[in-house]
């Protein structure tokens, strides 16, 4: 019998499921795509499940969503630590060691990151209305996240941090001085996001170009380039404003989130 | 060959062929029953995930459910205007532009966006009002005008009018010897009037919305910030309740009455169900003009 391929994630499931077992996409819906190429990230079903490695992760609640982790032994996911919300007590905790505490300090980005070992449950809340965005990451692949939105990744996932280049897109920008980079080694690695509103996502063919609102950039694959550009407009016969969008240019992924703090304009 | 059986949206009143599942003009599904409260309202369904809602030569696609975007396809002939924070993305072949807008100062004042900016096909953008809520597509016919309580604009076609007025509703408190000035609709609201033709117009309701038809002379009370919108010809004045109250502290007087507004008739009006209730401390002094009822 044919096995149906995820239209998110691309994994290939059982006939009977209705939910991908990768990333927990409804099987049984089309994905929803705009009349311009966004598609609308899967609006996850209460409770669905979906596997990484051994382990398993349970989708609970729809306005403020809950991931539940049920660890497998030899099994870690890492996250802020501030976005547990309950463990079992069994669940060994360490502290990821990631480097740059200072500069990470400086750029406003957490400089603890915690380490839930299996087995055993731990759940994890970004304690804000929005979606859970998953995104398996195949190997050899990378992938950039805005601050604060990285929810949890898992194990074989390496965890670290790029400045993004440019005063001009630091300060205008809207993404803060630092982005969330998550490469993979050999294996396939789970990336948890946390998007505020409804999430959408774009693949850029080689050149191609899109504006976007800075603050509602969620993530980009590392092969995208972005940019900050100014538009200048006249207000008057002294007067004129400037507004600034992030000018992203393929190939590759681009994600945004509808909800999310305006910047860069004065 | 048989032609669809004409339909008329329930919602913005438009006629369609009737053969999608949404109104073209205003993206209310077709194939739902209208639900009306026995009381008269009616709740404005949501507009579906990737809905369509035609305009001009142009196309404006609704997307996502929990804070939706609205998609619009620019025709080159076509353009819209918005507050400049509310654009998500946009291709680079979309003409940005800023508005020339009168009276600035006043609308800094009143706390109102200063920037409004064009956009002209062709080409994709996108638009949000990075709010929970549902979009509401008022499809103005040509000389047609609605008064929209401020903050609630999310894009209208250019040959949609925009001006502001004062709202005219407000009281004073006084609470000792301070005296306090109170806004509870905002110091003014926006008018949107169609001319040369039909005009498109797209607001941002939080939380569920409900309309109805006030005849000629029908009175309705509502939460003051629960107004969205409302005809033109739809008098509003504030209503003074006091219940009866047997101590000072505790009296109408003081904290205990309701400041409603009135919506008088006719006209359509539309509420949301997310509201702020006015500020009631002090005893009011004056007002734009109300009635008042002591229990």
């Amino acid at each position: 019998m044919d096995r149906i391929e995820c239209q998110w994630c691309k994994a290939q499931n059982e006939p009977e499921r209705t939910s991908c077992t990768t990333c927990g996409a409804p099987l049984d819906k089309k994905n929803l795509v705009s009349d311009s190429g966004w598609t609308e990230a899967p609006r996850l079903r209460d409770m669905t499940e979906f596997r990484f490695s051994n382990s398993i992760c349970q989708i609970e609640g729809e306005i403020v969503p809950v991931a539940e982790l049920a660890l497998a032994p030899g099994d870690s996911v890492f996250f802020e630590h501030h976005v547990m919300l309950w463990k079992e007590p069994g669940v060994p905790l360490s502290a990821l060691n990631v480097p740059g505490g200072a500069r990470r300090m400086i750029g406003g980005m957490p400089h603890i990151m915690s380490v839930a070992h299996g087995p055993g449950r731990v759940a994890l809340s970004k304690d804000a209305t929005g979606e859970v965005v998953v995104l398996p990451i195949h190997p050899s692949h990378e992938i950039d996240v805005r601050e604060h939105a990285f929810l949890a990744g898992t194990h074989s996932l390496n965890y670290s941090f790029v400045r993004i280049k440019g005063l001009a897109n630091v300060l205008h920008g809207g993404s803060g001085m630092y982005m969330d980079r998550f490469v993979t080694g050999g294996e396939q690695g789970l990336l948890l996001l946390h998007g505020y509103g409804n999430v959408f996502q774009k693949t850029l063919q080689p050149g191609e170009q899109i504006l976007v609102e800075p603050g509602g950039f969620l993530y980009k694959d590392s092969s995208v380039t972005m940019n900050t550009v100014r538009q200048s407009f006249k207000t008057g016969m002294l007067g004129s404003h400037n507004m600034y969008l992030a000018e992203m240019t393929g190939p590759g992924r681009v994600g945004v989130q509808s909800m999310y703090v305006h910047h860069g304009s004065e | 060959m048989s032609t669809p059986a004409a339909y008329t949206c329930p919602y913005c009143r438009l006629p369609s062929d009737g053969s999608g599942t949404a109104c073209p003009n205003c993206g209310a599904p077709t194939d739902v029953r209208a639900r009306v409260t026995k009381s008269g309202w009616a709740e404005q369904p949501p507009i579906r995930d990737m809905a369509r809602i035609r305009f001009n030569r142009s196309t404006c696609q609704i997307s996502g459910t929990y804070v939706p975007v609205a998609e619009m396809k620019l025709d080159p002939e076509d353009s819209v205007y918005f507050s400049h924070h509310v654009l998500l993305h946009t291709e680079p072949t979309v003409r940005l532009e800023m508005m020339k807008m009168a009276g600035g100062w006043n609308r800094m004042l009143a706390g109102m966006p200063l920037l409004m900016m064009t956009a002209r096909g062709p080409g994709h953008l996108a638009i949000s009002a990075d709010h929970p809520g549902e979009t509401l597509a008022v499809p103005l016919p040509a000389n047609h005008a609605v008064d929209v309580v401020e903050h609630r604009f999310l894009v209208a076609t250019t040959n949609v009018g925009f001006q502001w007025e004062r709202a005219g509703v407000w009281y004073v408190t006084q609470n000792g010897d301070e005296q306090e000035y109170h806004y509870p609709l905002g110091y003014t609201m926006d008018r949107f009037s169609a001319s040369g033709g039909p005009g498109l117009l797209l607001l941002h309701g939080p939380g569920n919305t409900f309309i109805r038809d006030l005849q000629h002379g029908e009175r309705i009370l509502i939460q003051p910030s629960s107004l969205i919108w409302k005809d033109r010809s739809v008098r509003m004045f504030l209503h003074l309740e006091y219940p009866r109250g047997n101590y000072w502290f505790s009296s109408a007087r003081w904290q205990a009455k309701s400041i409603w507004l009135v919506l008088q008739g006719p006209g359509r009006v539309a509420v949301q169900s997310v509201f702020e209730r006015p500020e009631t401390v002090g005893s009011i002094i004056n007002t734009s003009g109300a009635t008042t009822h002591y229990w």
